[in-house]
């Protein structure tokens, strides 16, 4: 149980021929996706390009993606990890009531359609958005399309990707991880990285009030947070490194305009699967790069006496248990 | 005696005091107990900074204030008793083995997460995760009781192995989440998904419940240990009903997507 | 500028064998016959190694930080490194994080570590992660035997242009060699199959084998001149009754150079998980009778770690047999991982044949020229439980306790309770540094000689050879010592070796319409920019023939 099965894009543009959007509209918000990675594609596997492929678009709302689907399932909103849930039972042969099925928004004769196809994949690949990973539920829903994923390889071969938000969010994601053993929701107070997402997520953090500073590169929670964390924000000082007045620039105490990444500054962004790619910009741009700003923090920091008396030596939290 | 605790001022950020615990202070003098290092943020401090220290050696340990920011309280402790009079923070009791907590306010995240022994009640509301695994780990609450007056959060009794875990008042999503033994009674009832992806053990509801579709009705029963877990929870005066002249239970085997070895009771009244 | 007087010395690249003798280190990290002035280390007493070298392991790249992501529960219970004003913070582990992955390496006295899987795709960020292990310095392998442009190739009978492409992706990648995970599985696997047998056709190609890959690939790697020869993972991994695919992909080798990587895996009887036995002996014969070819264990050690391989297949098995934690990345045109967390257990038949078979190789195999300390790590067991290996080794005393938690029925698919043999330190010397070094062909690693590199532990000598062998007193490196008294002392950058083999500049064009297929990526973005290694250091080619 648990763990995540999945590929480069590269994989899906070679070998998809059953492709599934959970809660996601690429058309819109990734729109080059369908025809670099998935469905338009033509490949030494599928010579037919989009003929050759199968495309399911699940989604509470008819959104403009649908029209590029072969079969788009609408469903009832809240019922994602439901419906997860039936699927992940029904592929293991075990019994679930019509009537409960239908609560989900789909008939029996739609999902048993649904896993005839899956298990007659020769590839199948699911990508999950926000729809379903930022919804009730929230990780549990995308754990659950995770695990369906993975038990779906008892069958066929099968794969599932989140598509990533804007930004370098997989970037970050992919550093965290070597530097700290752990993705994000992480806490260095004791001098050493824990993790508790809840806990030490930065939403959480600062609808709490639990920080006394905040430095924020590369984002901008003031547009998108809950009003008791943009409240927060506003009370403490935060520093904000962005090449745009952006809603938390607003708010903030001190707002550094920096070269725009990728457009006038180098660096690595990572792809949603992980794959790193070179920026390589374009302009020159009169600011200095986030790494720049943050290199020269790091060095008045340094001059500084270290944040502990000499000797003193935090303790981990004693790991009992 | 016990040894009191006052908080003098509120932390303004969060307060790691680990130290707070029978097992550490129990063989301390107050002096030392002074002196004992809190991690507020990332400074490290003497407790006295925060608690005015007073009392007799002891294993029973009361505190007065409001620590909603003070977390793990009672971590790991393996004996004596906590008294909280006034809110706790985060991770009240987690990893416990043994001794009691009472803490008459409210509670937040992670009551008795991972516990092993032992006994928690909270007069007020909890927060999320009540008993249970932290992220990654297969397994929660090894054993132990945790009631909780009112309200609970988030997946309550996450991948619990053993134990038992009361909500008297009204608990949200994901109650029993991946559970793989032990009970957990709601007296009032839960939001949704209760139950998902449980591999065993026992969820006894006296309010209806909206289930998952993975559940199947198996038949309208009072199991005999309704009425060995109604008399062992009177003692904190609370009351499950078993006599079939007052109703029945309608049990529930899920979750089909997994092992559908897990059960759910729902109580009719007749 | 370091003098290191009165240390009993183990130097087996210069035959040298416990002898008492000064070590002189100049400011360019080097041995020299003499210095004046600088620091004196008084080692009296003290027992003098060539710093640790690591032929085979995981440290770095999307498959372990893949790992790392998966296994946060073990970061958890773990030994935390604290942030000091030298020092990052970080965590040990199953899977560690790259800060600590250096500090634990150096804490017990390794010096060099070749990370053996990296797929050309993410050598960017294999290189980044590298960049952020400390201490040590540092090479990597480039995934070949599955790459479906090479395959075509060799399909096609073009074994020319194949070698011109493998030379093109080892400089894309900016490595120090080529890994081959069993060859033409992956691609199979890719499809939900495995290809278990050298001489059937692979999932989707008409002629090529396995073995073709195998013989082709190494032919490449000799005539390319590649200072470490083709880094093998033989088909089958894992699977009872593999020693036949074993021999015979040896035999596939056709008498060329090669280095078998974690031989452990692939050398067992039986027909089925509960007949599973050891035949280590049959294994052990082959590199007895043949002196050109190396290998590392692969050893396992008894306890908790995560599985990482590019062997899909069974990484898909062990999934069904645990019910564990599962991860899977398949890489496109490239190679793929799975990663698994499991726990080794004496009581389990099949474990405990797995253990045996580790040491069996080590101890059975006569010259420790040729097999070498690993534990696959994280696959068979961490890298910082090395020292627990290196004692069952030097004491069949220790070996005869553990063989006590091993069930009767068990012991007798094993032949390590009738092995008596016991490793000097001298061996112990060659199978942790000098033979891991040479086969990597760094010259002046593991070596203590004049103008080598002067990377070296010095241990306090102890009848416990636990003791002594995870707790050094002193470890130097480049000259500088980086650990005392069991504290990290310095935390200087170490280099990254690569080569630059020759290729035909057409190479680039012929590349260019294949890759638009095969990729996702420009051409332009997929090769890394040497620039972007830090401190790298290019070591030659020499055709094998010109040697
Ligand atoms: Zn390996």
């Amino acid at each position: 149980m648990g763990g995540k099965v999945t590929c480069t894009l590269g994989e899906v543009k070679q070998r998809a021929d059953f492709i599934i959007y959970w809660g996601g509209n690429p058309a819109e918000c990734h729109p080059r996706h369908f025809t670099k990675y998935t469905i338009m594609q033509k490949s030494r596997f599928l010579p037919r390009g989009r003929k050759d492929r199968t495309m399911v678009l699940v989604d509470i709302r008819e959104t403009k993606s649908a029209k590029a689907a072969d079969i788009f399932l609408q469903i009832r909103p809240g019922k994602d990890f439901e419906l997860i849930t039936i699927l992940r039972a029904l592929i293991k042969g075990q019994p679930v009531a019509d009537e409960q099925i239908a609560e989900t928004g789909l008939s029996r004769a739609v999902v048993d359609d649904l896993i005839a196809r899956m298990k007659r994949a020769k590839f199948g690949c699911m990508f999950f958005g926000m729809g379903l990973s930022m919804t009730r539920g929230k990780h549990m829903n995308s754990a659950a399309l995770l695990c369906l994923a993975a038990e779906m390889n008892a069958f066929t071969k099968f794969v599932a990707m989140p598509m990533r938000g804007h930004g370098n969010v997989t970037g970050a994601d992919v550093i965290m991880r070597w530097q700290t053993g752990f993705p994000f929701g992480i806490s260095f107070n004791r001098g050493y990285p824990r993790y508790n997402p809840g806990e030490f997520s930065t939403v959480d953090v600062l609808v709490r009030g639990d920080c006394d500073a905040a430095f924020i590169i590369g984002a901008d929670p003031g547009a998108t947070m809950p009003q008791p964390a943009i409240d927060h924000l506003a009370r403490i000082p935060t520093i904000v490194l962005d090449p745009h007045v952006t809603h938390t620039s607003r708010i903030a105490r001190v707002h550094i305009t920096t070269a725009p990444q990728g457009i006038a500054a180098p660096g690595t962004a990572y792809r949603m699967d992980e794959l790193p790619m070179p920026l390589k910009p374009a302009l020159k741009s009169p600011y200095p790069s986030d790494e720049e700003v943050v290199r020269r923090i790091n060095e008045a920091i340094a001059r500084k006496p270290f944040w502990l008396p000499d000797g003193r030596q935090p303790q981990m939290v004693a790991t009992l248990g | 005696m016990p040894i009191t605790f006052h908080l003098k001022r509120p932390p303004t950020v969060p307060l790691e005091a680990e130290v707070l615990s029978p097992d550490v202070v129990g063989s301390l003098t107050n002096s030392e107990i002074r002196s004992l290092t809190v991690y507020h943020g990332k400074r490290q401090l003497p407790l006295s900074e925060f608690f005015d220290v007073e009392g007799e050696q002891s294993d029973d340990l009361v505190f007065h204030g409001a620590l909603n920011k003070v977390r793990w309280v009672g971590r790991a402790m393996s004996r004596g008793s906590i008294t909280v009079h006034g809110d706790v923070g985060m991770h009240l009791g987690a990893h416990m083995s043994g001794g009691r907590i009472e803490v008459h306010g409210n509670a937040s995240d992670w009551v008795g997460g991972e516990m092993k022994k032992g006994l928690i009640h909270v007069h007020g509301n909890a927060g999320g995760q009540v008993g249970a695994a932290y992220r990654g780990s297969n397994i929660g609450m090894k054993d132990g009781v945790i009631l909780v007056d009112g309200s609970a959060g988030l997946e309550v009794g996450m991948r619990m192995r053993r134990g038992t875990i009361v909500i008297g008042g009204p608990a949200r999503d994901f109650v029993g989440l991946q559970m793989k033994g032990g009970t957990i009674v709601l007296l009032s009832g839960a939001e949704i998904r209760t139950g998902a992806w449980m591999n065993r053990g026992t969820i006894i509801s006296l309010q209806p419940l909206q289930l998952m579709p993975t559940f199947a009705c198996s038949g309208v029963q009072n199991p005999v240990f309704v009425n060995l877990y109604s008399r062992f929870l009177q003692s904190w005066g609370i009351h499950l009903p078993f006599a079939a002249s007052e109703g029945v239970y309608r049990q529930y085997r899920g979750d089909l997507a997994v092992s559908a070895k897990g059960e759910i009771l729902i109580w009719q009244p007749a | 500028m370091i003098r290191i007087t009165g240390g009993k010395v183990y130097d087996p690249a210069n035959g040298i064998d416990g002898e008492i003798k000064d070590l002189c280190i100049d400011d360019h990290g080097k041995f020299v016959a003499s210095v004046s002035g600088g620091r004196t280390i008084d080692a009296t007493g003290m027992i003098i190694f060539p710093g640790g070298v690591d032929v085979h392991t995981h440290v770095a790249g999307g498959a372990i930080n893949f790992a790392r992501a998966m296994t946060p529960e073990d970061h958890r219970r773990t030994q935390a490194f604290m942030r000091t004003k030298t020092r990052r913070s970080g965590l040990g582990g199953m899977a560690p994080t790259t800060f600590a992955t250096g500090y634990l390496y150096a804490g017990m006295g390794w010096t060099t570590v070749n990370e053996a899987a990296v797929p050309v795709l993410s050598a960017r960020h294999t290189h980044e992660e590298l960049a952020d292990i400390p201490i040590v310095d540092k090479a990597s392998l480039t995934l070949m035997a599955n790459n479906e442009i090479m395959l075509d190739l060799l399909e096609q009978g073009e074994f020319e242009r194949a070698k011109q492409v493998v030379a093109w992706y080892l400089w894309a990648a900016k490595s120090y060699g080529i890994k081959a995970v069993s060859p033409g599985g992956v691609a199979a696997w890719k499809w939900g199959k495995d290809a278990k047998q050298l001489t059937s056709p692979i999932a989707g190609y008409d002629k090529l084998t396995p073995g073709d890959i195998v013989t082709q690939l190494a032919r490449i790697c000799d005539e390319m001149g590649l200072p470490h020869p083709m880094h093998l993972h033989c088909n089958n991994l894992g699977a009872p009754g593999n020693i036949a695919t074993t021999l015979d992909t040896l035999k596939h080798l056709e008498g060329r150079r090669a280095h078998i990587a974690h031989s452990q895996y692939h050398a067992y009887g039986g027909d089925g998980w509960d007949t599973m036995r050891s035949e280590t002996t049959q294994l052990a014969e082959y590199f007895n009778t043949h002196p050109g070819i190396t290998t590392d264990a692969g050893a396992v050690v008894f306890g908790d770690t995560v599985t990482i391989t590019a062997d899909g297949p069974w990484q898909h098995l062990l999934y069904k047999l645990t019910g564990r934690k599962w991860g899977n990345l398949d890489v496109e045109n490239e190679t793929g991982c799975g990663i698994v967390p499991y726990t080794y257990r004496p009581s389990n038949l099949v474990n405990a044949v797995q253990w045996a078979c580790g040491l069996e190789l080590l101890l059975l195999i006569r010259d420790p020229w040729q097999v070498f300390l690993s534990t696959d790590h994280p696959n068979g067991g961490c890298f910082w439980r090395y020292p627990e290996i290196i004692q069952l080794l030097m004491n069949a005393d220790v070996r005869k306790e553990c063989l006590q938690k091993i069930p009767d029925r068990i012991k007798s698919s094993m032949v390590l309770p009738e092995i008596t043999r016991e490793y000097t330190l001298s061996e112990i010397a060659v199978a942790m540094s000098a033979g891991p070094a040479r086969a990597l062909g760094l010259k002046e690693k593991g070596n203590l000689g004049l103008g080598c590199d002067a990377d070296l532990v010095i241990y306090e000598s102890d009848p416990d050879v636990l003791k002594m062998f995870g707790h050094p007193r002193y470890v130097i490196k480049a000259g500088e010592v980086v650990i005392e008294d069991g504290d990290i002392r310095e935390a200087p950058q170490g280099k990254e070796f690569l080569v630059k083999p020759a290729y035909d500049p057409a190479t680039d064009e012929f590349m260019r319409p294949l890759f638009e297929d095969h990729y996702t990526m420009s051409f332009e973005n997929y090769p890394v920019e040497f620039e972007r290694l830090e401190h790298p250091e290019l070591r030659d080619c020499i055709p094998v023939t010109e040697r």
